[in-house]
């Protein structure tokens, strides 16, 4: 057998990364969503779900672009930052964070809809203030929401490939990841190592929902 | 129930009770009361009421002669009926008003009652409400 | 005293109208806010607590103003000291009971409050339960505690029975009583339940499309002018039955059936589940010690 861990741990390590990025990012994103009445919120709300219609390829198309430092968005980050996306783990990392949004938003983003308002309302009349009231009303209400879009999202990003393939290309031990490792290897008709790879993301994927269901079903 | 709309025109009261007499058209009705003018201030010579009784409580004498303890008392005539097996309905005509009276179909037998007959009509001054103004529908 | 004068337009099932009331309410007073549903009665108390926002009018609460648009004064809801008790109670459900009544504390209160108002309410038992495991008239119990335990000026209660069976709402109604009696705290009461009212308030607003029909005592507004009917109760009617010239009416009391027989006439207009004032004089009813 061959045992290259390497694109499996690099795979699991992103999906990490961005699933804590977008918890981070997404929930309180998610929040505001549902909170807000300004009129452009259809088009914030249609361009967070772009992702989930749209071919991986464009999207990484359009970031690999956007990330080059032959253009204006690249090489200010290069010059101002220091930071090279393009065909880098952390450009991966954006990427995957773009991509996965809308699966943690969404979900989040409904379930905050559909607390009751008087729950808000109950914690206002007793004197807390908005974070309070977010953090110990609005945020444990809505944990099996939480949990799927968090598991969804962790669960999408090991299983992206589009998208990480333009972004990333195939650089081992910082862009090659399993996914593209399964397909490099095919290619080069290993097919016991494509197997190895594809075997090991079935079982954990497997695994990752087999939880969040029951964790679900418990919760109920 | 029954409604007849009339003024007040005398009050007799001790501590809890009083008794009010109301003018309806030219006839006077007593009512007893279990409120006083201080507690009910409607309770005031010349207000509008209205008084209201049940049917049941109204009790029909034909060529009724001596007294009776009963303190409203008013002549009428009938002017309809209807009968059921227990329970039997009688129509009064008073001044402009009609008063109904519900009393055994038994009695109704027994005072052998005809459209168009003059009778006399009691009702017992604890039985009526008064309510202050003009009943409304 | 409280002063409140609140104007908003609303939109109504039959079309927009406004809501116009100017409301004085004495301390310790508890008032009820009467009318069917969709005449903005929900609305004013939200006024209240600030939840929403007049278009005009001023609220000022024992000579603090809550709400003034020319001085443009609107305090937050958790800077007025309101209790409010929400129609469907509004627990929090990943809080248990103890939990819930302490999320009401202010920061630097003692706990003793809680504790307190958890034996006051019988509720003790319950401290460790989560809310989706109570009845509904244990989650009224707690809501209520809640509501108190910030110690606030005004209790607001919005049709807070509703959705409970007669047995229970009759003991909950007492318990406000009892509650009332002990703080003395001033109640605000909305509901479209005539007898609640009728035991509940000292006095009553009547409000149709947005503004106020009638107030004053329920015994006055409620008794259609028959105040010397002293035998007076509402209740449901439940049945209507021929009998001979008469009709019998089995009406709902409390929790006690009673029986009144009418003329035709009178039970034409009536149909199951009409509310119904029976009245009679003081003399009439015969009295057994039980």
């Amino acid at each position: 057998m061959i045992s290259d861990w390497q694109p499996l741990l690099l795979t699991f390590k992103l999906a990490s990364f961005t699933t804590c990025i977008l918890i981070i990012v997404g929930v309180p994103f998610a929040w505001w969503l549902s909170s807000s009445s300004l009129r452009i919120r259809p088009a914030i709300e249609a361009i967070v779900s772009l992702p989930l219609v749209l071919p991986p390829s464009v999207l990484g198309f359009y970031l690999l672009i956007a990330f080059s430092p032959e253009n204006f968005f690249g090489r200010w980050l290069d010059q101002n930052i220091g930071l090279h996306l393009a065909f880098s783990f952390k450009g991966l990392v954006i990427a995957s964070v773009i991509y996965s949004f809308p699966f943690l938003v969404q979900p989040v983003q409904s379930a905050f809809k559909s607390l009751p308002r008087s729950l808000t309302e109950a914690s206002q009349v007793l004197g807390n203030g908005k974070v309070r009231t977010f953090l110990c009303v609005q945020l444990p209400n809505i944990k099996p929401a939480l949990l799927a879009g968090t598991v969804m999202a962790f669960a999408h990003t090991v299983g992206e490939f589009g998208v990480v393939l333009m972004i990333g290309g195939n650089i081992p031990g910082q862009t090659r990841l399993a996914s593209i490792a399964i397909y490099d290897e095919v290619e080069a008709l290993n097919y016991q190592t494509a197997n190895f790879y594809a075997l090991v993301l079935v079982v954990i994927s497997f695994l990752i929902l087999l939880s969040l269901y029951i964790v679900n079903r418990q919760d109920k | 129930m029954n409604k007849l709309f009339g003024r007040i025109c005398e009050i007799d009261s001790n501590s809890h009770l009083s008794l009010v007499n109301v003018l309806s058209g030219n006839q006077v009705f007593t009512a007893t009361l279990l409120e006083i003018p201080e507690s009910a201030p409607y309770l005031k010579i010349n207000n509008d009421v209205t008084l209201l009784f049940k049917e049941t409580e109204v009790s029909i004498a034909k060529d009724f002669r001596g007294t009776i303890s009963l303190s409203n008392r008013f002549p009428a005539i009938v002017n309809g009926m209807e009968r059921g097996k227990i329970l039997s309905c009688v129509y009064l005509q008073h001044q402009n008003n009609e008063i109904v009276s519900v009393i055994t179909t038994a009695s109704l037998d027994r005072l052998a009652v005809r459209n168009g007959d003059a009778v006399e009509g009691f009702i017992k001054a604890n039985e009526i409400i008064l309510m202050e103004g003009r009943w409304a529908e | 005293m409280i002063q409140a004068q609140v104007k908003k337009s609303l939109k109504g099932q039959q079309g927009d109208f406004v809501l116009d009331i100017s409301i004085n309410i004495q301390q310790g007073e508890m008032v009820a806010i009467f009318g069917p549903s969709g005449t903005g009665k929900t609305t004013f108390l939200r006024c209240l607590a600030g939840l929403e926002q007049p278009e005009n009018g001023m609220i000022s609460v024992f000579g603090k103003v809550w709400f003034d648009p020319i001085k443009k004064t609107n305090l937050k809801p958790q800077e007025r000291k309101v209790g409010y008790v929400f129609q469907d109670y509004a627990l929090f459900p990943n809080m248990t009971v103890k939990r819930n009544l302490e999320f009401a504390l202010p920061a630097n209160n003692n706990r003793n409050r809680v504790n307190e108002l958890m034996e006051l309410m019988d509720i003790v038992d319950l401290e460790n339960r989560k809310p989706d495991t109570l009845s509904g008239g244990q989650k009224q119990k707690v809501a209520l505690a809640r509501a108190l335990v910030a110690q606030p000026q005004i209790l607001l209660l919005d049709e807070p029975f509703s959705a409970l069976d007669n047995e229970t709402r009759c003991n909950l109604q007492d318990e406000i009583i009892r509650l009332q009696k002990i703080f003395g705290i001033t109640c605000v009461l909305v509901s479209h339940d005539v007898s609640e009212v009728y035991k509940l308030a000292q006095k009553v607003f009547v409000l149709d499309n947005g503004k106020i029909k009638e107030s004053g005592e329920p015994a006055k507004v409620f008794s259609h002018g028959m105040t010397s009917g002293k035998f007076r109760f509402t209740g449901e009617l439940l049945e209507i039955e021929n009998l001979d010239v008469l009709f019998s009416l089995t009406v709902l009391v409390g929790n006690q059936i009673a029986k009144v027989a009418v003329m035709p006439s009178e039970a034409k207009s009536l149909k199951a589940g009409d509310r119904l004032l029976l009245v009679s004089k003081a003399f009439n009813p015969m009295v057994v010690k039980l």
